[in-house]
């Protein structure tokens, strides 16, 4: 399944989630671009999901599927990990 | 391939390639055994504490964190609770301590390697910032 979603796959308890909500937000609120945030540890479609696109998330997490990651279904790109800031958000999203 | 391993003298279990040369608890030389589950079980006990709560764990996490050189557990105590949550939920519903910031693939072999702690001297995360996947564990000397 592909789309032109941008999508955010968190974990209600990892504290890097936690910590980058807050930057999301503010994403969302400056650039008007909404991003779907799909929870996998307590989800198991979504998990279902982000493990369909392991082949891509994974080498983004450093070899394992891991949150936060951020997937764009338009370019196939993925990002992920607690150090991601707004400019590597924004370059992510616009692809 | 690893297989269970049961010390002639004191009953020590092991699981491993290879028994440890010297027994760790009675110190016999050359006393391990090939064993099985089913007489490893009978001798460590079906009502050998669980690590299933909140204070079992936290005291798992700090003791190897006390025994080591290399790591020690995060200072910031909230995100050690949420993780501990997270951990605890991981073992509710999917039969493991698992890291709560990985997703297992339903490969068992592989999915071993997601329980908390994990091999995360391994992981570039940690060669790049100091700290596991989670930041629950931080190199020493670090803040």
């Amino acid at each position: 399944m592909s789309g032109n979603r941008l999508i955010w796959f968190h974990g209600r308890e990892c504290p890097h989630c936690r910590k980058l909500a807050p930057l999301v937000d503010q994403f969302e609120a400056e650039t008007g671009i909404r991003l779907e945030r799909l929870e996998v540890w307590h989800n198991d479609e979504n998990a279902k999901l982000m493990r369909s696109l392991a082949a891509v998330i994974a080498p983004a997490c450093g070899g394992d599927l891991g949150v936060p990651a951020f997937y764009n279904e338009a370019t196939g790109k993925a990002i992920c990990g607690g150090r991601i800031d707004m400019p590597k958000l924004l370059a992510w999203a616009k692809g | 391939m690893k297989r269970l391993w049961r010390c002639h003298v004191c009953n020590d279990v092991h699981w491993g390639n290879a028994p440890p040369e010297v027994c760790p608890t009675c110190g016999a030389t050359n006393s391990f055994v090939p064993s099985d589950l089913g007489e490893a079980l009978e001798i460590i006990g079906r009502d050998h504490p669980a690590l299933d709560d909140r204070e079992g764990v936290l005291a798992a996490w700090q003791w190897f964190s006390d025994q080591s050189p290399t790591v020690r557990l995060t200072a910031k105590a909230d995100e050690m609770e949420l993780l501990c949550k997270g951990v605890l939920e991981n073992l509710r519903t999917k039969g493991q301590r698992y890291c709560p910031c990985r997703l297992p693939t339903g490969d068992r072999e592989k999915d071993e390697g997601l329980i908390c702690p994990c091999n995360f001297l391994r992981q570039p995360t940690f060669k790049e910032t100091g700290e596991c996947w989670c930041g629950l564990f931080v190199r020493r000397g670090t803040q």
